[in-house]
């Protein structure tokens, strides 16, 4: 839920990167956190087990700097992709303005895509959201693997609104800042 | 036009911070902060924190909303308040209007006691003062119109976004 303070002149939008486990969401912020200038980003926080899997959130805040008088802030948050947590994905989905869905391009992950998406649809109607109604870009991350879904296909089955899409490789970094650029642009066209 | 899901104007502002200013001095704590459910510091009076606020806001949201969900299983409707005891550093945490967090942060100068007395009332008086501020979001939506900030607030943004995040 976006919050405009007009007293300290401040604007918070909160995008939520969501996707099965595994599927890059943690590294699409791990690069974003690498990449920008230091000045424009705050604390990355990652509540993750001792294997690295997410527990409960990442979280990285992003400073646009003054726009027109206000400190612009983007705070990104990942679920856990784990199907297991869903409580917990419930919870970070609360006051969402934007969602990258990060899908995982691997044949035999295109089931995982399909059960987290449905579940996202889910959640979202627990906080009377629909996916129409809320900026959403869908990312198909890994594309440089070997037995890969083609993008007919995931677009058929992932995106039947057509909402903008990118292919990715968030490794190397590969369509992480499109995807992002173009999901602060939509939740700012709704602030609009 | 550029409007939030809500919006916090000067005149609230500054009553929601002399509450919390009045609550320091009378709990003798060190610090106090207001923190949107959705993890958005709203506000931070006293002495500065040593640390990362903007993050300390996202996981003291997540603390409350982990721990509404352990309520609901246990059969409460919600544990409004929350206490975190350090030997040195111990934080009170209570949720007002169903929509905002007040955290308290203390040391050993201050008991638990005293702390949870004061932020009870204060946390009246901010009530008061968030109730009239939803309403007047919720119902004039007019006046909330001719304080939004126009479409150049969204090109300079895009065009920040654009320099910004590259490669």
């Amino acid at each position: 839920m976006s919050l405009i303070n007009y007293s300290s002149r401040e604007i918070n939008c909160k995008i939520v990167y969501y996707g099965p486990g595994l599927c890059g969401k943690t590294t699409n912020l791990q690069h974003i956190y690498s990449r920008v200038p230091q000045e424009t980003r705050g604390k990355m926080i990652s509540l993750a087990t001792e294997m690295d899997r997410t527990l409960f959130f990442d979280f990285l805040p992003l400073e646009l700097g003054q726009i027109r008088g206000f400190r612009t802030r983007f705070h990104l948050y990942t679920v856990p992709g784990q199907v297991y947590y869903n409580a917990s994905r419930k919870l970070i989905l609360k006051g969402v303005d934007g969602i990258v869905f990060v899908a995982d391009s691997q044949i035999d992950r295109f089931e995982a895509n399909v059960e987290s998406y449905m579940n996202m649809l889910d959640n979202l109607t627990e906080h009377d959201l629909t996916i129409e109604k809320i900026p959403f870009v869908m990312q198909y991350n890994k594309r440089d693997l070997p037995r890969v879904v083609p993008i007919d296909d995931l677009e058929r089955e992932l995106n039947p609104r057509k909402a903008p899409y990118f292919e990715a490789v968030a490794l190397r970094g590969t369509g992480v800042f499109d995807t992002l650029k173009v999901a602060c642009k939509l939740v700012l066209k709704t602030l609009g | 036009m550029v409007k939030g899901n809500w919006a916090l104007f000067e005149e609230d502002f500054w009553s929601l911070n002399t509450i919390l200013q009045n609550l320091i001095q009378s709990s003798s704590a060190k610090s106090v902060m207001l923190i949107d459910k959705t993890g958005q510091l709203i506000s931070s009076i006293g002495e500065p924190p040593g640390f990362d606020v903007t993050s300390f806001s996202s996981l003291a949201a997540a603390d409350f909303a982990a721990n509404q969900q352990l309520a609901e299983m246990v059969g409460e409707m919600d544990f409004a308040t929350l206490v975190h005891q350090g030997q040195n550093e111990s934080m009170y945490l209570s949720l007002i209007a169903n929509r905002v967090i007040l955290v308290v942060l203390f040391d050993r100068k201050t008991s638990l006691g005293l702390v949870r007395l004061k932020a009870r009332r204060g946390g009246e008086e901010l009530l008061a003062v968030l109730n009239k501020l939803f309403d007047k979001l919720q119902y004039k939506n007019e006046d909330l119109s001719a304080t939004t900030l126009g479409a150049e607030f969204t090109a300079e943004a895009e065009s920040e976004i654009d320099s910004l995040f590259k490669e």
